[in-house]
């Protein structure tokens, strides 16, 4: 009875080389898929917000999180993953970055037309928060937020990017750095300037 | 950073938190189909690439890339014949160019064909 699974894999073909490495190379693609969908999805809601804080429009931040994930797949999927996160927020920078200078085009082009005219009425199911997500005693945290995401409008872009990315998104320096395609020191400093116009503005409200 | 910073830093990233965990389920739905959209293309590469047919279809693609070099070696040693003619006449009809000029010197090629078939000149 022993010998029998002995016998019986002596009368197989041995698997080809080439197979075997062919599924070892599909099961590291298939690893390697379901690491990037966990990434995604894990970034996927902080990545909106922080799109919507920059760009302060629901649609075009949803835009930029779809594009900056299919750029990531699509050219960075190779990468280790440890570099994703860095890379995903580069990814994302750039592309509100375009997103803004096409609006300040398009404002400038459309200065002269009637305000609201193309504008869809907002859906109000769309815009109602999670019944789950918005008990009474969030409130004082919304009004905080509200408040933040104020102030961070009037800052430069550099100094938003570096506090969503620094204080919300949790990248240390060196990633931030990477994220904002600058240097170390750089990040630094916006950061700290956007910390000093908060604290300046908010005071002792928080 | 004084221990003020600090503390607004806490505040706010707590707030900017509760706000992620607050998205209207929308959102999060369009956001797993932007997830999923991203996926599908890598899926598919690796579907497409572990499929057993992937081999026979390589060497298929090869073999017949080879016919048609070979056979087209052939042919352009041969002159040209009835249906190099045929694709001449097609590129005429498809190009747009104005066909009004065929219509308006009817008379003129068919005295033309005539004259030719009678080794006239």
């Amino acid at each position: 009875m022993e010998e029998e699974p002995a016998c019986r894999s002596a009368t197989l073909t041995p698997p080809l080389p080439q197979a075997g490495r062919r599924e070892g190379a599909w099961e590291a693609a298939l690893d390697r898929e379901r690491a990037l969908e966990r990434f995604l999805a894990g970034v996927e809601r902080r990545a909106f917000r922080i799109a919507q804080m920059s760009l302060r429009d629901h649609a075009e931040a949803e835009d930029a999180v779809q594009d900056a994930m299919i750029s990531l797949v699509r050219n960075y999927s190779g990468h280790p993953e440890e570099q994703w996160r860095p890379l995903f927020y580069r990814i994302l920078h750039n592309r509100i970055i375009d997103s803004q200078r096409k609006r300040k085009l398009r404002n400038a082009v459309f200065a002269w037309w009637p305000a609201g005219e193309d504008g869809e009425a907002p859906d109000p199911l769309e815009d109602a928060p999670d019944p789950a997500g918005t008990p009474d005693q969030q409130l004082e945290g919304q009004e905080l937020l509200a408040r933040i995401e104020s102030v961070l409008a009037g800052l430069s872009s550099r100094q938003r990017e570096a506090f969503l990315l620094r204080n919300f998104e949790g990248l240390d320096v060196a990633q931030t750095a990477v994220a904002m395609g600058c240097s170390e020191g750089s990040v630094k400093t916006h950061y700290f300037r956007a910390m000093q116009a908060l604290q300046s503005v908010l005071g002792d409200r928080t | 950073m004084d221990e003020r910073m600090r503390e607004l830093e806490r505040k706010s990233r707590a707030a900017f938190d509760e706000s992620v965990e607050a998205l209207p389920a929308q959102t999060r739905s369009r956001l797993a189909r932007s997830r999923a959209l991203a996926l599908g293309e890598l899926r598919e590469r690796r579907v497409n690439w572990r499929s057993p047919w992937l081999p026979a279809g390589v060497a298929a693609a090869a073999a017949l890339a080879s016919v048609l070099v070979l056979t087209g070696e052939e042919r352009a040693a041969q002159p040209a014949g009835p249906a190099l003619a045929a694709i001449e006449d097609l590129d005429i009809v498809t190009d747009g160019e104005d066909l009004g000029m065929f219509d308006e010197d009817a008379d003129f090629y068919a005295w033309a064909v005539d004259q030719a078939a009678g080794g006239v000149g």
